[in-house]
């Protein structure tokens, strides 16, 4: 039996999943909504995997969690590595283009920079206090045009004159937006003016102050947007790469990071069917009032987070079982 | 002259250095010290409800904590000035709490700062006309002491408790420290408690390997100061196993700065003016830290704080320049600490990957 490596990226619009061989081949992978519910998505990305899976040659040694649900699916699927999505990102990419010196990363509601030297990240940047120039900017825009947000890049190419839209703020930028339907731009301009925004936006914010050199890699859900990809080929003038596993690199460098990582805990796929149930109770031991996150697997308690000091704890064990928490 | 009025003072909470306030108050003038509770997030939101939203966040847990300081019971509040709009927070938190009704003293220092001495012997005179200059002189001079140990005890302790064989042997040292600070009545007893937590840390062996990652921490007085303002952001990094370097505290800033002269000779290649409260000093400690070789930097600031925003591009150009990374951390009071989690996590992840590659 060869041993092989499980990543999941839990974010907070898509859930992916990837499983990968010593030779960062990859096995099994699925990519899906979240629909608000991670631990739903999680399970449902586990049967997808589980399906392609080769169970009679290959078991999954270690796993690796990443994405805003991170720690949360972490404990649900008893991952060895939970790791934040930037490092996880810039270990898959670096894996697969040991030659990237510029990686942009525009996902559901984040988008980040990272800026690398020598196969290593030498600085990044994430958007702060604000998700305009995201995925979610795109996608609530292709509601009100009534375009699938999945067929917006191929419209986006066939404009030659872009409409300038405002995107400093998307709620500014729906107006804008509104008023240049109500002129008469076509909707093919309108819909690459809103590419060419999410780009500008990007440069201005996320990519402020950094160098960006190529080769240039871009990933994330919205790099799957044809019309974004040009508009960045525009702005930065160089080629950019768009691996056509950008949209798992999250779960594969996950993986990776699993595997380089000593800890091993064999994964059954078992975890599907048991009940996982989380709840937030409020420490109050001093003002500050902590919400504590307690994970509970068959009405037990098997993890709690959120505490800033000791006292949590001892909350959080009084709570140890789903039956004594008021709901 | 004026008879003596027994007051109740209170200053905002600020970092560990209500003490020596406490102190100060207590030996030197003679009059009760009102210590409100530590700032939880009940401080941050009574602040957040009555200030002006895109007031930086430090305004918001001082009016916060000040409230929390009348409910504590005292009557009369001191308030401190700055270089920035700190310097019209004094009135502007004044207007707030007396049109929500409290009745209160106030004394703010912003009032008397025109250089001469006499005007802050006229602040002074406000707290208690019968106090005697000698005392006062001798409890300033104590106070001051006091508020340096704080400075040293603090630098060591976020320097090596990562490092610490007994990490929970280091921090009760640290803790128990603090709490001897706030019991402190007399000048010995502010040596030996001194004294007492440097010996222990001295007892706990600390074995940072040959290369220990080092992080150089700057940014915006309040914020970098206040581990509730930053969300405990040097012991964070200690706990990950980083030797914690933060050159700006009262101590340094207000007591040895090396002055605007000489640091605008070591940074004369980047700076010609100077900006605001801290900003030079902050450019100077970035070169410091790169020049050191430090594996990075953490720049803090409150969002909307105009001085720090001023000296970002000042800062990517050092780091350009000395290939050191930096991170920029903004608060602000709407956040979780979830987005801080993930963006310190990965500073750590890549300049500790970034170090193995390079030795």
């Amino acid at each position: 039996m060869e041993h092989a490596y499980m990543g999941i990226d839990v974010g907070s619009i898509s859930t992916k999943g990837v499983i990968i061989t010593k030779q960062n081949q990859i096995l099994s992978s699925a990519y899906i909504w979240t629909e608000g519910n991670p631990i739903g998505a999680v399970k449902k990305l586990l049967k997808l995997l589980q399906e392609g899976f080769d169970d009679k040659n290959y078991k999954i040694v270690a796993v690796g969690t990443t994405g805003s649900a991170r720690k949360l699916v972490g404990t649900v699927v008893g991952a060895t590595v939970v790791k934040n999505e930037i490092t996880a990102h810039a270990v898959g990419t670096t894996t697969f283009h040991p030659d990237v010196r510029t990686i942009l990363e525009i996902g559901g509601q984040d988008s980040k920079i990272i800026i690398v030297e020598n196969g290593v990240a030498v600085d990044y940047a994430m958007n702060t206090l604000c998700a305009a120039g995201t995925g979610a900017f795109l996608s609530s825009q292709s509601h009100r045009l009534g375009i699938p947000v999945e067929d917006m890049g191929e419209i986006a190419l066939k404009s030659e004159h872009p409409t300038q839209i405002a995107a400093r703020c998307t709620v500014f930028a729906e107006s804008d937006l509104v008023h240049k339907i109500q002129v008469g731009h076509t909707k093919q301009d309108i819909v690459a003016g809103l590419c060419a925004a999410v780009v500008g936006n990007y440069l201005n914010n996320v990519g402020k102050g950094k160098k960006i050199i190529g080769p240039v890699v871009f990933q994330g859900g919205v790099s799957k947007n044809v019309g974004v990809v040009q508009a960045f080929e525009r702005a930065l003038d160089t080629h950019v790469i768009v691996d056509e596993n950008g949209h798992l690199m999250g779960a594969i460098g996950a993986a990776i990071l699993a595997r380089r990582n000593k800890k091993r805990t064999e994964f059954s796929f078992d975890v599907e069917d048991m009940e996982f149930v989380t709840r937030e109770i409020n420490c109050g031991g001093c003002p500050n009032n902590c919400e504590i996150i307690c994970v509970y697997r068959d009405g037990d308690l098997i993890d709690s987070w959120g505490n800033r000091c000791e006292k949590g704890h001892i909350v959080a064990k009084k709570a140890s079982h789903l039956k004594d928490v008021n709901v | 002259m004026a008879k003596k009025q027994d007051l109740k003072i209170a200053f905002p909470m600020i970092a560990n250095y209500n003490e020596v306030i406490r102190y100060f108050i207590e030996e030197g003038m003679d009059q009760t010290y009102i210590k409100q509770p530590k700032m939880t997030r009940r401080t941050l939101k009574l602040g957040a409800k009555y200030a002006p939203d895109m007031v930086c966040t430090p305004f918001k847990t001082i009016l916060g904590s000040m409230i929390e300081a009348l409910e504590a019971g005292a009557d009369t509040l001191i308030m401190a000035f700055g270089y920035c709009r700190l310097g019209y927070y004094g009135e502007l938190a004044e207007k707030i709490l007396r049109d929500l009704g409290y009745e209160f003293n106030y004394l703010n220092l912003a009032e008397y700062t025109t250089g001469k001495y006499r005007d802050y012997l006229k602040a002074l005179d406000a707290l208690n006309p019968k106090a005697k200059k000698v005392q006062m002189g001798k409890a300033g001079l104590e106070a001051l002491k006091m508020m340096q140990y704080i400075d040293q005890v603090e630098e060591k302790y976020y320097e090596n408790c990562g490092f610490a064989a007994d990490r929970k042997a280091y921090k009760a040292a640290y803790r128990r420290f603090m709490n001897d600070m706030h019991k402190a009545k007399n000048v010995n007893d502010i040596n030996e408690g001194y004294e007492r937590c440097m010996n222990t840390f001295e007892e706990i062996p600390v074995d940072k390997g040959e290369f220990p990652l080092r992080v150089g921490v700057l940014g915006e007085y309040f914020t970098v100061m206040d581990e509730f303002s930053n969300f405990d952001l040097e012991q964070n990094l200690a706990d990950m196993g980083v030797e914690v370097h933060r050159w700006m505290n009262v101590s340094h800033r207000n007591l040895h700065y090396p002055g605007e002269k000489n640091l605008h000779a070591s940074i004369k290649d980047y700076v010609k003016y100077e900006m605001g409260p801290t900003s030079t000093a902050n450019i100077w400690y970035a070169k410091d830290c790169a020049e050191k070789n430090f594996d990075g930097i953490i720049h803090v600031k409150s969002a909307g704080c105009t001085p720090e925003i001023g000296i970002m591009p000042v800062l990517q150009r050092i780091g350009q320049d000395y290939k050191i990374p930096i991170l920029y951390l903004t608060y602000d009071s709407q956040d979780g600490d979830a987005g801080f989690q993930t963006r310190l996590e990965a500073f750590y992840d890549m300049i500790e990957m970034r170090k193995k590659v390079n030795i």
